[in-house]
């Protein structure tokens, strides 16, 4: 028992000299007290490293600063990165919430549910970024507010519908696992009608088993497959247009980082305007403007057309003179 | 403050998860099986958590349903390995991979439980008895409180005949055939009693956590193994310590480095890494007399 007492003690006493010396900036504000200068830290916990998910962080910086508030005078940020673990993602949270941070910003629905549970002893605000659907994750009460990145379904069935008018169905890979996946599907299935597509899923629960649901959905002679934000399939997008590319079967992307891996085309979300958007919301609420409880969660509503030029000719279509005049090509 | 409060949330963690340290221990260090359920189990008992609470269940009776449901998961790997002779590790993969697809069906998504509903932090008992506390500071007194309290029972289980027995079939399997004794069904109870613990574990977290996700399961095992690992090197030299003791500090020790690999403010991408030295560096002292020669 003696030897349990100093191990917890030992133990203890190191994460106290590791946390002391935390490159943070939070223990310095936390020592400063009782001087008025104290910077306040900006926590962002990031649920994992993925382009969208970077981009909205950087669009997050960039929406603080173009409301007026400079990092290193008005703020400073503690970045962390929970590499898609959700009990990584708690402790984050965790460590913000002990640090006294000013506000957390929370990118992708674990990080937020995370930081949401940590932030309530003290009201801590919380700022989300990339949820699909706040109300679901019961993330639109309280001392919350942020941006949500839900798919712009039927913007993509009409951008669909003018670049292939003869097309009949409409193939799409998911997660079964993946909560935004499945309420996408449930829509594309509701909309597709009024477009005249029918809708043809395949489930999978793993990355290694994209592939072979690639195949299977080829097999099935879909016209088209259109890509969800699902993290998963997203994961092997390359590999799977190298065989649709084979089998001469476009495929749609929902944002623009993947139609500059080689999707045709894409009505999507740009990740950085939907950061600088969810920035101005902190910006607003670490100025004392409004509290993250006033302010109401919002959705993008204008979402841009992205093409891959190269990729539609590969497949031999032919953009409509009104599109190709405002969207946005998105080649690497 | 700052640190204290750091201390707490760290803690509580520890002794939260502790709990699928002695689940883990039990199939790991006593029975010596393998057990990949967990990975399925420990998300079960968090989508029966978040069903039974939406539907305005008892917190502290939820504990108890999660728990049973673990069990009749455990039960499931040990009839298959048992009694239709499946090998232990395939046994285990068998259920976890069932169980990934009952548990989304259980819940039938991802569930968020909302502030309004009551857990065992904020429910009824809790708040009589430390109601002037901090959510914080309650979150750790109940993590405390379960996490020795099953010590203990376990403990004194291990040291009834039953407990024995499952001693027995891990260090010396024939003894417990000449003792006129089903080893199978012996095991079966073993792997019954982990996924009981690891469900109770998965239940806490849904409550603490406030949400069910399908993925939550994903590594768990070998977090589990980790800690069991980390552990007993830790006490390796001091028989005295009991075993569930060794694993509660593992658990908390584990969680310990995760933190500070947060605070130490390196790029955020380097975490992982600077856990696996971290763990490494635990590894080493603990064993620091053995000098390595035992795997030379």
């Amino acid at each position: 028992m003696k030897k349990f007492m100093a191990m917890t003690l030992t133990a203890v006493i190191g994460m106290a000299a590791f946390t002391g010396c935390g490159s943070t900036g939070s223990s310095g504000e936390a020592g400063k007290e009782g001087e008025s200068a104290a910077i306040p830290v900006i926590g962002i916990s990031q649920y994992g490293q993925h382009a969208s998910l970077d981009n909205c962080r950087e669009g997050f910086l960039k929406g603080l600063e173009e409301s007026g508030l400079v990092e290193g005078k008005d703020f400073t940020v503690d970045y962390q990165n929970a590499g898609f673990d959700d009990n990584i993602a708690t402790q984050i949270a965790q460590n913000f919430s002990a640090n006294n941070v000013a506000l957390m910003c929370a990118i992708a629905t674990p990080s937020a549910t995370a930081c949401y549970a940590a932030a309530e002893d003290k009201n801590i605000p919380v700022i989300f970024t990339a949820i699909t659907d706040p109300v679901k994750a019961k993330l639109n009460e309280g001392n919350i507010t942020g941006t949500s990145d839900k798919l712009p379904v039927e913007a993509q069935l009409e951008l669909i519908r003018s670049l292939q008018p003869e097309a009949k169905t409409i193939g799409i890979l998911y997660t079964t696992s993946e909560p935004n996946s499945v309420s996408a599907i449930a829509e594309y299935q509701e909309k597709a009608p009024e477009y005249g597509f029918t809708i043809e899923t395949i489930g999978v629960t793993q990355q290694a088993e994209v592939l072979q649901a690639a195949d299977s959905m080829i097999a099935k002679g879909v016209d088209c497959i259109s890509n969800l934000t699902d993290n998963t399939v997203v994961g092997v997008l390359p590999s799977i247009l190298e065989k649709t590319n084979d089998a001469k079967i476009p495929v749609y992307g929902s944002e623009i980082e993947q139609v500059k891996l080689g999707c045709v085309a894409s009505a999507g979300i740009d990740y950085v305007a939907l950061g600088v958007q969810t920035g101005a919301m902190a910006a607003k609420v670490l100025k004392g403007e409004a509290t993250a409880e006033e302010i109401p969660y919002e959705t993008i509503t204008n979402f841009d057309t992205y093409i891959n030029s190269p990729a539609l000719a590969d497949m031999g279509i032919k953009v409509p003179a009104d599109m190709a005049q405002k969207a946005i090509e998105a080649t690497k | 403050m700052v640190f204290v409060d750091l201390l707490i949330s760290t803690l509580t963690q520890g002794f939260i998860y502790a709990l699928l340290s002695y689940g883990v221990f039990i199939t790991y260090k006593i029975l010596d099986f393998p057990d990949l359920t967990v990975d399925g189990s420990f998300p079960l008992g968090a989508a029966i958590t978040g069903v039974l609470m939406l539907n305005g269940m008892n917190p502290y009776l939820v504990l108890l349903v999660s728990a049973a449901f673990g069990a009749f998961a455990g039960f499931v790997t040990g009839f298959i390995h048992v009694r239709l002779g499946v090998r232990d590790l395939l046994a285990g993969i068998i259920t976890m991979t069932a169980l990934f697809s009952i548990n989304l069906q259980i819940a039938g998504s991802n569930l968020a439980i909302e502030r309004a509903v009551d857990t065992i932090f904020t429910a009824g008992p809790t708040m009589t008895l430390l109601g002037s506390l901090s959510l914080m500071q309650r979150k750790f007194i109940v993590a405390l409180i379960i996490a020795v309290v099953v010590k203990i029972l376990l403990d004194l289980y291990l040291k009834t005949k039953s407990g024995l027995l499952l001693r027995a079939v891990g260090d010396n399997s024939t003894l417990v055939t000449t003792l006129a004794k089903d080893k199978g069904t012996t095991k079966i109870l073993g792997l019954v009693i982990a996924n009981a613990l690891v469900a109770l574990c998965g239940s806490v977290v849904c409550q603490e956590q406030r949400a069910f996700a399908s993925t939550m399961g994903t590594g768990q095992v070998v977090f589990g193994l980790a800690t069991v690992i980390i552990g007993t090197t830790l006490f390796r030299r001091f028989h005295f310590v009991k075993g569930t003791t060794a694993v509660l500090v593992g658990s908390v020790f584990y969680k310990i480095c995760i933190q500070v690999a947060i605070s130490l403010g390196l790029p955020a991408n380097l975490l992982k890494l600077v856990m696996a030295v971290l763990f490494l560096a635990v590894l080493i002292l603990g064993d620091k007399k053995k000098g390595g020669a035992e795997y030379a």
